[in-house]
């Protein structure tokens, strides 16, 4: 099994901002910033030295706490610094960008690194919809579209044109084409049906992020069937979960972190004003929406977003055993790790990739 | 669509109205009263609209009763009252946001969103001394072809408005309002022209910051008259606030090119 450092990049301060998304940029103090990216960018130096695997970068927008809205552009940085780990874009929003300018992204970053560079593409929490006003009833329909696109632009020799529902462009040519042929390995981040069965159909790999283990089964369990439905069978770096995680050196004291952190009360981690929320699921769904409905029975100012949990909590034994329940039951071969937590700063994530690179991963290789 | 003129009594004025349209109720506040514009007729074929002329403004006597802008808010609440009984949108332009802001703050009951256009409550720009009519129109405009188009105020209307305006304001920013700004509840969209140059580019943040549920829309290429520079943006944006409120940021449009 895999070990991959998500690099979230996350501004240092961000205990301070309000429970909103987008966070107002005036919060940010550019001498803050750019020590963030600095301590970042050590975080995955370190854990390449602690034997990490991959280092992975996803785009994030309008917030401080993963403030990589263009993840090519760390990914590139990151890259130069760390030249032995495989480079993951975990990933792409694609429904948000223009999937031309992300097959080129992909392919530079594949030249640049010599054939290091995973590709993902998934269509995002709801609140990323707005960042570039996708309607979010088409997020979908743009996902898949897109990812076809890209598909074809890394890998067709001849200058084509794309008449799609989506999309349409006259010439199509993508220069660097990338090192790794066909193409590099991609994975599909998703927890629904139609974008399990088009990963499992183009031979791509899949990646879910913060399910409880046996919520991941039963996708992992739909994306094996699908995969030797369509005739082959998926490899332990098909199958990327992403799971936060605290690890210390003893159960004791890793529990004692996460009593501290409850007792903080953190907001939601996506925090999104209740009236918008319903009205972006509602169009996810396809449902009616009720605003004014909504807003009479709404306390004022109300906010939603998942509660801030942590899927890996423990000493590295622990862990490791947590670790290895996803593996067994659900096939993941790559294991991503966001180690900036609250109330855990520079110094503490130093620590933790010291506990998990020591103690966790000979543990893992072995799975 | 056309527009009915009427005339409504509040606080000893008669005050009048122009109302086109059905559905929900949206309550405008322009300076100058009713005229015509695209944005106008884009919401009456949706709601029912009614547009009060302010006393002092327009054609109507001048204006020496209103003690304060929030004195003017109160009388414009009453003749609103005497017109719905339902909740509207308040729509309010220029010195008519300003107005609009005392009354979302002071009848908070019967407001049930806030769209200010260019309003010139928080940081207003200082107006060269003496300025005419002219001057001001043309200071109005991103571009002077677009003046070109609209003929500015009649000389006495201007000197009527500019005394009421001056009185209630002495053209300084209204710190009183800005310290209440936290008590209007109701959904608020602050509409800037980026070419603004009556207002500072400092006021939007100002709405934002401190009314809970505000967004701000900076419209390109469009000076104070938003509606003369960039109708159909302005129309839009206030169209799509109207009726969406703060989900307006969720995309709508669709973006299917071949289906």
């Amino acid at each position: 099994m895999k070990a991959s450092y998500f690099g979230q990049m996350g501004y240092s301060d961000r205990s301070t901002f309000p429970p909103t998304w987008p966070t107002p940029p005036g919060y940010t103090d550019s001498k803050t910033s750019v020590q963030s990216y600095q301590d970042g960018m050590e975080e995955c130096e370190f854990a390449e030295e602690m034997s990490f695997d991959w280092i992975s970068f996803s785009e994030h927008h309008y917030s401080g706490r993963i403030p990589t809205g263009t993840p090519s552009v760390m990914a590139a940085a990151v890259a130069e610094r760390c030249k032995r780990v495989t480079i993951a874009l975990l990933g792409h929003l694609l429904p948000l960008n223009n999937p031309v300018r992300i097959a080129e992204e992909v392919a530079l970053l594949d030249n640049i690194t010599n054939g290091r560079v995973v590709a993902g593409f998934l269509r995002g929490t709801p609140n990323e919809d707005q960042v570039y006003s996708v309607n979010p009833a088409e997020g979908r329909g743009r996902l898949l579209e897109g990812m076809d696109l890209i598909l074809k632009a890394l890998t067709e020799p001849q200058p084509f044109s794309w008449e799609g529902r989506y999309y349409q462009f006259r010439t199509v040519a993508v220069w660097p084409r990338p090192v790794q042929r066909p193409l590099p390995p991609v994975i599909v981040g998703t927890r629904s049906d139609d974008t399990i069965r088009y990963a499992a159909e183009h031979r791509l790999g899949l990646g879910v992020s913060f399910l409880p283990v046996e919520q991941t089964e039963v996708i992992t369990d739909k994306y094996r069937a699908w995969c030797e439905e369509a005739g082959w069978t998926p490899g332990p770096d098909n199958i990327v979960y992403r799971g936060s995680i605290y690890v210390a050196e003893t159960d004791e004291l890793a529990r004692e972190w996460f009593e501290g952190l409850q007792k903080t009360r953190p907001g939601p981690n996506i925090p999104l004003r209740r009236t918008v929320s319903e009205a972006i699921q509602s169009a996810r769904a396809g449902t009616d929406f009720d605003l004014r409905g909504l807003v009479a029975g709404s306390p004022e100012g109300d906010v939603v977003g998942n509660s801030l949990g942590i899927n890996f909590l423990g000493g590295p034994d622990t862990v490791a055993k947590q670790i290895k329940e996803f593996h067994d039951r659900c096939g993941v071969g790559v294991i991503d790790l966001p180690f900036q937590q609250n109330m855990v700063d520079h110094r503490g994530v130093l620590k933790e990739l010291e506990v998990f690179g020591k103690n966790v991963i000979p543990q893992i290789r072995e799975f | 669509m056309a527009f009915q003129e009427k005339q409504v009594e509040a606080d000893g004025f008669s005050i009048r109205y122009w109302e086109a349209g059905q559905g929900r109720p949206v309550v405008m506040l322009d300076r100058t009263g009713y005229r015509g514009t695209l944005l106008h007729d884009a919401l009456a074929e949706q709601y029912r609209v009614i547009c009060l002329e302010l006393p002092g403004t327009g054609d109507s006597p001048a204006n020496a009763v209103s003690k304060s802008v929030g004195d003017l808010a109160a009388t414009i609440a009453k003749a609103a009252d005497a017109i719905t009984t339902e909740r509207y949108t308040l729509i309010g332009t220029s010195f008519g946001a300003h107005v609009a802001l005392w009354q979302a703050i002071q009848s908070p009951d019967q407001v049930e969103a806030l769209i200010l256009v260019s309003s010139t409550a928080i940081h207003p720009q200082e107006v060269p001394v003496g300025a005419s009519a002219k001057d001001i129109h043309k200071l109005m405009f991103a571009h002077p072809e677009n003046a070109e188009k609209q003929a500015p105020l009649p000389a006495e209307i201007f000197a009527k408005e500019s005394e009421l305006v001056g009185r209630l304001t002495s053209g300084d920013h209204d710190a009183e309002v800005e310290a209440r700004l936290g008590d209007i509840h109701c959904p608020t969209l602050a509409v800037f022209g980026q070419e603004d140059r009556l207002v500072s580019h400092e006021a939007p943040r100002v709405y934002r910051e401190k009314i809970p549920n505000c967004n701000i829309a900076l419209v390109y290429d469009a000076g104070h008259c938003i509606v003369g520079d960039r109708p159909e943006a302005l129309r839009n944006t206030v169209l799509d606030y109207a009726e969406h409120w703060e989900t307006f940021i969720v995309g709508h449009q669709t973006g299917v090119i071949n289906p």
